[in-house]
C-alpha cells in the first residue's frame, strides 16, 4: 500500500508538472517553431511561383522585343542564380545562406522590374493578351511574396522574442537547443517594395 | 540598453528595434479598417441606396447558394496607404470567406486615388486567378469608371466575379465547425485537475478518490456535454488506475500511456460552435494570401 501510494504521488507530481509547467514555454516554443517553418515554406513557395512564371514571360517579351537582349538575359541569369540556391530548412539556422538567398531574390525582383519597364515602350507587347495575363500573374505573385514575407517577419519576431526572453530562453537553450532565426531586414524589404529605377 | 555588452544583446536590441519600427510604421499611417456592417460598404457615398440594396441582395443570395463571401468596400481616399496593403488588411480583418475553404473576395475602390483592387481568398485563387481578376478590372470595371459610371462599374465587376466563382463551392460545405481551442483546453484542465485530486484522495480511500475527482471534473468543465465527457474520462481513468494500483502488477508506465490515449481521444470530441450569420453580416473566418489584381482608371 505504501508503495502504491508513492506511485500515485509520483503520478500526481507528473500531472502537476504537466499542468503548471506550461510556464516554461516548451509547447509555445515548439508551436512557434512550426509556425515559422510554415511561414518560411510559404515564402519559398511564392518565390518558386514567380520563378515558374519567368520562362513564359521572357518568351512573350522576346516575341516583340528580341533586341532587348541585355534585359532579357539579365532576367534569365537572375532567375538561374535565384533558383540555383538550394533551399533547405537548415537555411533558417544559417544567417549567411539566408542572406545570400535574399540577395538573389532581390536581384531577380529588380531584373523583372526592368523587363516590365521595357514592355511599356512596346505598344504591341502591352496590348498582347498573353503578356497582360502574365503581367497580372507576376504582379499578383509579387504581392503574395510581400504578404508571405510579412507573415514570416511577424512569426520570427515572435519566435525570437520567446527564444531570448526569460524564462523561456532556458527551455529554448538547454532543452530544445533552439536558436534565434534570421529575419528579412527592413532595408531589404524597402528595396524590394520600391520599384526599380528606370533610365532611358 | 546602449551599452551593448555582447553580440547577443545587440541582436536583441535589433530585433526589438525592428519590431518597434514595424509596429510604429503600421500604426503611424495606417488607414483604419472600417467596421464590417454589410456586404456593400459605400463609405464614399457614391452608390445610390437602391444599388447598395440590390447588390447586397445579390451577394447574400450568392453566399446562400455557394458559401462564397463577396464584399464591396468603397473608400473616399486611401490617405496615403498602399492599395494592396490596405486591401489585404481589410480582407484579413473582415475574414471574408468560410474557415477552411477561404472563399472570400473583396472588391475595393478608392475614389480619390482612382484605384481598384480585387482581393481573392486562398480558396478561390484557382478559379478567380490573378489574370482573370485583372481582366475583370480591365474589361468590366475600368471602362465604366472612366465614363463616370461608378455604380455600373461596381455592378458589372461584381457580376463578373460572381459568375467566375460560381460552382467552385457548394453551400452544403458551409457550416464548418469552428475549432474552439478554449473549450478543449478547459476540458483538458478539468480532466487533469480532477485526476490530481482523485490520485491524492485515492491514498485516503479507494472509492473517494474517483468519486471526488470525477465530481471536480464535472464542475470545472464548461456546459453539459463537455462536462460529461470530462467527468467520464476522469472516472474511467481513476477507476483504471485505482485497480492497477491495488493489484500492484500494472506498471505506472502502462497507466500513463492509457491516460495519454484517453486524453487525446477526449481532445477529438471538443464541441464547437457553428459560424452562422445573425442579422448583420460577418466574415466566416477565411484567409487571404495576397492573390488578386489591382488597376486604376
Amino acid at each position: 500500500m505504501t508503495c502504491g501510494g508513492l506511485k500515485q504521488i509520483a503520478i500526481s507530481l507528473v500531472l502537476a508538472g504537466a499542468l503548471f509547467g506550461s510556464g516554461c514555454g516548451y509547447n509555445d516554443l515548439q508551436g512557434l517553431d512550426e509556425d515559422t517553418k510554415a511561414a518560411w515554406s510559404e515564402v519559398i513557395n511564392q518565390y518558386q511561383r514567380r520563378a515558374d512564371l519567368i520562362p513564359n514571360l521572357v518568351a512573350t517579351v522576346k516575341g516583340y522585343a528580341a533586341h532587348e537582349r541585355e534585359t532579357l538575359e539579365g532576367v534569365v541569369n537572375a532567375r538561374s542564380k535565384a533558383t540555383g540556391i538550394q533551399v533547405t530548412p537548415d537555411m533558417l539556422k544559417n544567417p549567411a545562406a539566408f542572406e545570400e538567398f535574399q540577395k538573389a531574390q532581390a536581384g531577380l525582383t529588380s531584373a523583372l522590374g526592368r523587363l516590365i519597364a521595357i514592355a511599356e515602350q512596346y505598344p504591341n507587347l502591352k496590348a498582347d493578351q498573353n503578356f497582360r495575363d502574365l503581367q497580372s500573374q507576376l504582379e499578383g505573385t509579387e504581392n503574395r511574396i510581400t504578404v508571405a514575407r510579412k507573415r514570416y517577419i511577424d512569426r520570427v519576431a515572435e519566435y525570437n522574442k520567446m527564444v531570448r526572453y526569460f524564462p523561456t530562453n532556458l527551455t529554448a537553450q538547454f532543452l530544445l537547443h533552439m536558436e534565434e532565426k534570421p529575419n528579412f531586414t527592413v532595408a531589404d524589404e524597402k528595396a524590394v517594395a520600391k520599384p526599380p529605377e528606370v533610365k532611358f | 540598453m546602449e551599452a551593448k555588452k555582447n553580440r547577443s544583446s545587440g541582436g536583441l536590441f535589433f530585433v526589438v528595434a525592428v519590431t518597434f519600427v514595424w509596429a510604429f510604421a503600421s500604426f503611424a499611417h495606417a488607414l483604419d479598417v472600417p467596421q464590417l456592417t454589410g456586404r456593400v460598404m459605400d463609405l464614399a457615398h457614391v452608390l445610390p441606396a437602391s444599388a447598395v440594396e440590390s447588390l447586397s441582395a445579390r451577394l447574400a443570395a450568392h453566399e446562400a447558394a455557394t458559401s462564397n463571401q463577396v464584399a464591396v468596400l468603397i473608400v473616399p481616399s486611401l490617405e496615403g496607404d498602399a492599395l494592396e496593403e490596405f486591401s489585404h488588411r481589410v480582407a484579413t480583418t473582415w475574414k471574408l470567406g468560410q474557415k477552411g475553404t477561404d472563399n472570400g473576395v473583396l472588391l475595393l475602390v478608392a475614389i480619390q486615388e482612382r484605384k481598384v483592387r480585387i482581393e481573392v481568398g486562398y480558396g478561390l485563387e484557382g478559379t478567380l486567378t490573378d489574370a482573370r481578376s485583372a481582366r475583370i478590372i480591365r474589361n468590366d470595371i475600368v471602362p465604366r469608371f472612366r465614363a463616370g459610371d461608378v455604380t455600373g462599374g461596381v455592378a458589372s465587376g461584381i457580376d463578373a466575379i460572381v459568375r467566375t466563382i460560381e460552382g467552385t463551392y457548394q453551400a452544403s460545405e458551409r457550416p464548418i465547425p469552428r475549432e474552439d481551442t478554449d473549450h478543449l483546453g478547459q476540458i483538458m484542465t478539468a480532466i487533469m485537475v480532477g485526476l490530481m485530486l482523485g490520485f491524492i484522495l485515492m491514498n485516503v480511500n479507494r472509492l473517494l478518490g474517483p468519486i471526488a475527482g470525477t465530481g471536480l471534473s464535472l464542475l470545472l468543465a464548461p456546459w453539459l456535454v463537455p462536462a460529461l465527457i470530462a467527468g467520464g474520462i476522469t472516472l474511467l481513468l481513476l477507476l483504471f488506475l485505482s485497480s492497477a494500483g491495488i493489484s500492484g502488477r500494472r506498471s505506472m508506465r502502462g497507466g500513463m500511456d492509457d491516460w495519454m490515449w484517453y486524453s487525446s481521444r477526449g481532445g477529438g470530441w471538443g464541441g464547437g460552435t457553428f459560424g452562422g450569420m445573425g442579422g448583420g453580416f460577418s466574415g466566416g473566418g477565411g484567409s487571404f494570401g495576397g492573390g488578386g489584381a489591382s488597376g486604376s482608371w
